[in-house]
């Protein structure tokens, strides 16, 4: 028996009621997604295309008008489908008056951890996304990028096989938002399926195996990345200390052999990468 | 990391609520709600100033302080218990919604009903203990006053050379204006109405699009909730008057829907020293638990269906 897919979204059809004999303004239409387990999924679309609807609708917190949903073959409006998932909501606020290390075990205990289990559970999660100076200072008092950290930590509590992240960096600063993006890489490396949405391409890119492309609710483009953004027709070679006369060679070959030569250049680092190079010191 | 559990741990539903009732309480507390007991303090200082009017001889003089000790004490008891019944509950859910954590924490495998109950009985607990707390103190100051007037009373009682049997009934009577069992059981019945109020403040919160409005039409029934027994004694006489069925139906309908509050009200005969039967208590908990349910199940069915 094969097992089922992390996420199953079958022609999801989702309205909303607007206001008295208006016609239902329609937020998701028809959209199918299905993602393997271990792999990472990235929705993108411009604001108001319908990301957070599909996700919602994943999680139960919304009813689809037709359609369905599924984690792991359970159906997403069963409370037994949130046994194995993980959701960090976009711009979330936690309570405040809670510290770190006691917001990890709320949500611990709400997911039936308790004991040793849970206190080593909390020293790993807080570990893990760099928070255990921060462990005992209460949530008020975080930054936007401790906050998006401690809510990735929550989601992962109960170590779930799939986490959902909605804008898991918006709003946060060049630093911090590495920082989740290493977290969201070092997710896939253990095999959690990650399935995040995000209007922010370029971290979509780094990050994603799959991407599908959401607008006005419609799923309008889906596949394997490198397969989406490659472009056929064309080849890139960067050499490394290569002098003019080589350029020149090469540039005479590929046009013995029919090839047009379109550019040869410097290859530029991203503002990113200058940034975090300047700052942290960080040269990836 | 360590593996994910794959048994349900034994009791896991008790404890989950529990968790989310603990946290509802924290909460509550950090809101730093427990000041008002120092508004009780002050007005329970006060009440020992106050003796209420009495129209009884001199045999009298001190039981009046009891009284007002009393009166003061459940009054400031019933507005605490009812006001943080209503506004904590209105404020708990559309806050968890507004902050988005009720994503967080209903993507997690919380059952609904779960949630409800939690953040329903978080609320409780701190009423219940504000109560305790304000109980204790009441007690231990009634306790204080009715030993002086004791001690007063019975010497004016021997100096005027009364019978033993005299003095042995006004001592008696005494002591049924301190702290009594009665007095015990008329803070469960605080208890009790902020037990219905809170839970109709959930359900008005799990429909309602602002605090305010729940906080409002909370009260509003709080008020016609004294009306309620007007409504049934109506149902009765159209009955026997001959009026119509529909007219009968409606009011036995807002009786079985609305709960009855003037039962409460045997309070007023414990602060003037009516002892309080433990089957007229049994019967203000059976009707408490039974509105508990009907506003609870009424919540979940709302909450069940909504969608954030």
């Amino acid at each position: 028996m094969t097992a089922p897919p992390a996420v199953e979204i079958r022609q999801l059809v989702k309205e909303f009621r607007t206001s008295f004999r208006r016609e239902p303004l329609r937020a998701v239409d028809d959209v199918s997604i299905t993602i393997q387990p271990g792999e990472i999924y990235g929705l993108i679309g411009p604001n108001g295309s319908g990301k957070s609807t599909t996700m919602k609708a994943l999680l139960g917190l919304i009813a689809p008008t037709s359609g369905h949903c599924a984690i792991f073959g359970k159906d997403s409006l069963k409370v037994d489908s949130r046994d194995d998932v993980g959701f960090l909501p976009e711009n979330p606020y936690f309570y405040k008056h809670l510290t770190g290390a006691e917001t990890l075990r709320f949500y611990g205990k709400l997911c039936g951890l308790s004991g040793k289990t849970l206190r080593d559970r909390v020293g790993e999660l807080l570990a893990l996304v760099d928070l255990e100076s921060a462990r005992d200072r209460r949530i008020g008092g975080y930054s936007k990028g401790m906050l998006q950290r401690i809510g990735l930590a929550q989601a992962l509590v109960q170590e779930p096989r799939l986490v959902i992240l909605d804008e898991p960096t918006a709003g946060v600063d060049p630093i911090g938002s590495r920082q989740i993006r290493d977290l969201i890489l070092k997710l896939g490396e253990r095999g959690i399926t990650v399935f995040l949405c995000s209007h922010l391409l370029e971290q979509v890119q780094e990050v994603c195996d799959r991407v599908g492309i959401i607008f006005r609710g419609k799923l309008v483009k889906e596949g394997a990345l490198e397969e989406l953004i490659a472009i056929e027709d064309q080849t890139e070679i960067i050499l490394r200390d290569a002098s003019a006369e080589l350029l020149a060679e090469i540039e005479m070959l590929a046009a013995r052999h029919g090839a047009r030569w379109l550019h040869a250049g410097k290859p530029r680092t991203t503002l990113e990468r200058l940034f975090l190079r300047e700052t942290l010191g960080d040269d990836r | 990391m360590t593996a994910a559990p794959t048994k349900r741990p034994p009791f896991l539903r008790a404890r989950r609520i529990g968790e989310i009732a603990l946290h509802a309480f924290t909460q509550l507390v950090r809101m730093k709600v427990f000041y008002f007991l120092v508004v009780f303090a002050a007005i329970l200082l006060a009440s020992n100033l106050i003796e209420l009017p009495q129209h009884a001889g001199p045999e009298s003089v001190g039981a009046g302080i009891l009284r007002s000790i009393k009166s003061w004490s459940l009054g400031t008891m019933t507005l605490f218990s009812v006001v943080l019944g209503i506004t904590a509950t209105a404020l708990l859910l559309p806050k968890d919604v507004e902050d988005r954590t009720l994503y967080t924490i209903l993507a997690k495998p919380v059952p609904r009903l779960d949630y409800l109950t939690g953040k329903l009985l978080g609320v409780l607990l701190l009423i219940f203990l504000s109560l305790a707390l304000m109980d204790g103190l009441m007690t231990a100051t009634l306790q204080w006053r009715t030993t002086m007037v004791l001690d007063h009373q019975t010497q004016v009682a021997l100096s005027q050379g009364w019978p033993p049997e005299e003095t042995a009934a006004l001592r008696a009577e005494i002591l049924a204006q301190g702290p009594t069992w009665s007095l015990q059981g008329a803070v469960l019945a605080v208890f009790f109405r902020a037990v219905v109020m809170a839970a109709i403040a959930l359900l008005l919160s799990t429909f309602s699009t602002s605090t305010l409005f729940t906080v409002i039409v909370s009260f509003l029934i709080y008020f016609i909730g004294h009306f309620q027994a007007d409504a049934l004694e109506f149902a009765r006489h159209a009955g026997e008057a001959g009026q119509s069925t529909a007219a009968r139906t409606f009011a036995g309908a807002i009786g079985l829907i609305l709960p009855n509050f003037q039962i409460f009200n045997v309070i007023d005969a414990v602060i003037q020293g009516t002892p309080m039967a433990p089957a007229l208590l049994g019967k203000l908990a059976a009707l408490s638990g039974y509105y508990f349910i009907l506003y609870l199940f009424s919540s979940w069915f709302v909450f069940a269906k909504k969608e954030f």
